[in-house]
């Protein structure tokens, strides 16, 4: 039972993976960006939930809706400025510029807020669970985290196939300069992509803040993840990132149900014999 | 020729790879000149040209620094500490500690040695809470700045890697706030076999016996009064303090008739401990004990709650010493157990200016706002020791003399009686901590705060007071 206890808990450790990996997805599915500041940007939203929430009188678990809009602004803004100035030079540029945004957020945020960690505090929310049977209990938060990556990600598979929007967004993707003599503003189309990542980044750094503490450099732990869990999904695909984010939650529970010192170990040999054998991941259109 | 031109890989760019420099009277022309050396080094491609001449001006600034140090009136102290990072809770602190240090008379006016007053300068660095950067700095205090003595503070990841560069290159080194076996076996010492002396360094704190001396009493009297079962769950990583508490923290329990269930040794940065909690339950371990990094504790702690491991007394270490790491928990917190080595309910001063332990904490709640923090006394303490080591030699700029007084001072101050004379191991002095439980704040000093750590059991240490009854966990 233990061991079906571990399986349970990846699988719901795997959907806030999948949350965390869905933004760095997209913005790699559409634009081509590999975001390193990714998890450092979920660490903001986190920062900026205990800055503004306090004042609008809203619980803390509402949070989101005060940061995820500022964040979906804030994407399409950078976007349209730095990401898109540094996309035009070459996709290398961009690697380099999301480099180094990391390594300004982390400093700002160590000058702004200390080195303490912090933790979004939502009461008895955090721990309220129920019992399957006398060995697996299930966290109601971590599952709804799971629902919400499910909900993220079937949404965005709907926009991206169905709304209008969405399919110019993927013709860009697939071909700019066709898309660009039908005349799709493409500038524009980078800039709504982007700022629904920045949401779902948001939403992530938030769910990330209420499960745990963190301090400015917890961003580059979970980029790793993140990362993984594209990785393992497939490059591209949203559906792939959401299994890729359990995969890697499953195998890390099981790693440490043998052993507790193989928990990370054992995700990056998934992780690892993943890139060997299927290096354009398990439902992936383009190789790594 | 020593490498001291280095100034070691360029991650965090600009200045973030020079020694954070704290003094009085603004910036030198050396540490200007170092200052502009790194920045240059760390910009960067674009900056290749003058980078060269930036590594140069480092040289020539250490080089002259060698020159006039050798003779130098001024003892030249460098103090490590995590000032930034998962561990920078310790050093809170620190800068107060600093400010207070530096108003006595033996560090404003100079300290006597061999019949001369020498002035002190202290350099702060910041080892970013990574053994890395730790070894880095240290090597940089050492070989460059050329420091007589090194100070360093607040858990292994940083004294460990500052010690053994001490060890390395000759320079006298005092740690604290380090359990000493996790030290001494960072070292390349053998804790359960403690005879090799280590020249240059002295640490002092306490080690697994006194922290089984503080949680034992604990366990046992919610046993006696709950007829719990005798068993504990360990929750050690696999790094220096986690390994120090596996091996050495469960004999002591065991000889009470208390069966030890371990966690297994897990890597920090963990994220999920389900399979580890679920041990737990159904080892129905009804004490608990750990010594994670801090951030792993909370969010191991919320998921044991989700889970329903709910254990009758948790004893942490290393976790929830400080004000700031219990406010992140809040609710959470209340009742839980861990060592304080230094407190405000003592009747210890300082051995500098008589400051008592009471006006210590009080100041710093006045300035900063905070509750008193247990590193204040453990800081403190350095500095007082650094005095009595000085006071004994004929040249603060002896090392190997300045080392050797170290091993030996054994005098009364901030955190109590310390004798390094006659520790568990040479150079290991012992100062004696008590237990407390964080509990809903009642007025200090004029103040209420959320959550206050009240002196629940002083089996160990009869000096400090008690404030607050123990309490069996209801998490």
């Amino acid at each position: 039972m233990q061991w079906v206890n571990a399986i349970v808990q990846g699988m719901v450790t795997g959907g806030f993976y999948a949350l965390f990996a869905c933004g760095l997805s997209l913005l790699f599915g559409v634009m081509g960006i590999i975001n390193l500041a990714h998890g450092d940007l979920a660490i903001i939203a986190a920062y900026v939930a205990i800055t503004l929430v306090p004042a609008t009188h809203l619980p803390m678990v509402w949070g989101f809706v005060v940061v995820v809009p500022i964040f979906a602004v804030g994407g399409y803004v950078l976007q349209r400025t730095l990401l898109q100035a540094s996309l035009d030079r070459s996709p290398f540029t961009t690697l380099l510029v999301t480099f180094g945004l990391s390594v300004i957020i982390e400093n700002v945020l160590l000058e702004v807020f200390s080195a303490n960690g912090q933790s979004i505090s939502i009461g008895t929310l955090i721990t309220n669970s129920f019992a399957l049977n006398n060995v697996i209990t299930i966290s109601w938060f971590s599952l709804t985290v799971l629902g919400v990556a499910v909900a993220v990600l079937g949404a965005l598979q709907l926009f991206l196939s169905r709304s209008r929007t969405g399919r110019l967004i993927r013709a860009v993707a697939d071909d700019r300069e066709a898309a660009q003599l039908s005349g799709a503003n493409y500038r524009h189309l980078f800039g709504v992509a982007a700022a629904i990542a920045f949401a779902t980044v948001a939403l992530a750094g938030l769910s990330y803040g209420m499960l745990t503490e963190f301090a400015p450099t917890s961003g580059v732990t979970t980029l790793l993840f993140a990362f993984e869990a594209v990785v393992i999904g497939g490059i591209g695909s949203l559906w792939g990132t959401l299994v890729g984010g359990i995969v890697l939650g499953v195998a890390q529970q099981l790693g440490a149900q043998i052993n507790p010192a193989y928990q990370i170990l054992a995700g990056n040999l998934v992780f690892l014999a993943v890139l060997a054998v299927r290096p354009r991941g398990l439902f992936g259109l383009r190789t790594a | 020729m020593p490498d001291e031109g280095r100034t070691g890989p360029h991650g965090g760019g600009g200045n973030a790879d020079v020694p954070e420099i704290e003094r009085p009277g603004g910036i030198d022309r050396r540490s200007l000149l170092k200052l502009v050396g790194a920045g240059a080094l760390g910009a960067g491609a674009a900056a290749v040209l003058s980078s060269s001449a930036g590594a140069s001006s480092v040289l020539r600034s250490a080089r002259s620094s060698r020159l006039t140090s050798a003779k130098s009136g001024t003892i030249h102290i460098g103090y490590i500490t995590p000032r930034t990072g998962a561990l920078a809770g310790f050093a809170e602190s620190d800068p107060f500690v600093l400010k207070k240090i530096r108003s006595t008379s033996q560090y404003h006016k100079g300290i006597t040695v061999g019949g001369k007053r020498y002035s002190v300068k202290i350099t702060v660095a910041d080892s970013q809470s990574t053994t890395n950067r730790a070894a880095q700095v240290a090597q940089q205090l050492a070989l460059s700045t050329k420091v007589d003595l090194i100070l360093t503070a607040n858990a292994p990841e940083t004294t460990n890697p500052v010690a053994s560069a001490a060890e390395q290159y000759h320079t006298p080194c005092l740690a604290t706030v380090v359990p000493w076996e996790s030290w001494y076996a960072g070292l390349g010492g053998d804790p359960l076999e403690p005879t090799k002396t280590f020249k240059y360094c002295t640490v002092f704190f306490f080690g697994m016996k006194e922290f089984a001396g503080t949680f034992l009493p604990m366990w046992e009297r919610v046993q006696r009064e709950t007829k719990a079962d005798k068993v504990f769950a360990g929750m050690y990583p696999n790094d220096a303090d986690g390994n120090a508490f596996r091996e050495g923290f469960p004999p002591f329990a065991e000889k009470l008739g208390y069966t030890f269930v371990t966690g297994g040794s897990y890597t920090d940065g963990t994220s999920t401990y389900s399979s580890m909690i679920g041990k737990f339950k159904s080892g129905n371990c009804t004490f608990y004990s750990n010594a994670p990094l801090p951030p792993t504790f909370n969010t191991m702690w919320k998921q044991a709650i989700t889970e329903g491991y709910k254990p009758k007394l948790a004893t942490v270490a290393k976790v929830l010493l400080f004000p700031s790491t219990v406010a992140a928990l809040g609710k959470l917190a209340e009742n839980i157990a861990t060592d304080a080595w230094w407190t405000p309910f003592s009747p210890y001063k300082s051995s500098l200016d008589g400051t008592t332990t009471h006006a210590l904490a009080k100041e710093w709640q006045d300035s900063s706002g905070n509750l008193w923090w247990q590193s204040l006394g453990s800081s403190y303490s350095l500095f007082e020791v650094a005095v009595e080591a000085f006071k004994a030699v004929d040249t603060p700029h002896d090392h190997a003399a300045v080392a050797a007084a170290l091993h030996k001072v054994h005098y009364t101050g901030m955190c109590g009686p310390i004798d390094f004379a006659n520790g568990p191991a040479p150079g290991v002095g012992i100062i004696l901590p008590v237990g407390v439980q964080w509990k809903p704040g009642k007025k200090i000093f004029g103040k209420k705060f959320p959550w206050e750590p009240f002196v629940v059991d002083n089996a160990l240490n009869k000096h400090v007071k008690i404030t607050g009854d123990l309490v069996a966990g209801t998490y």
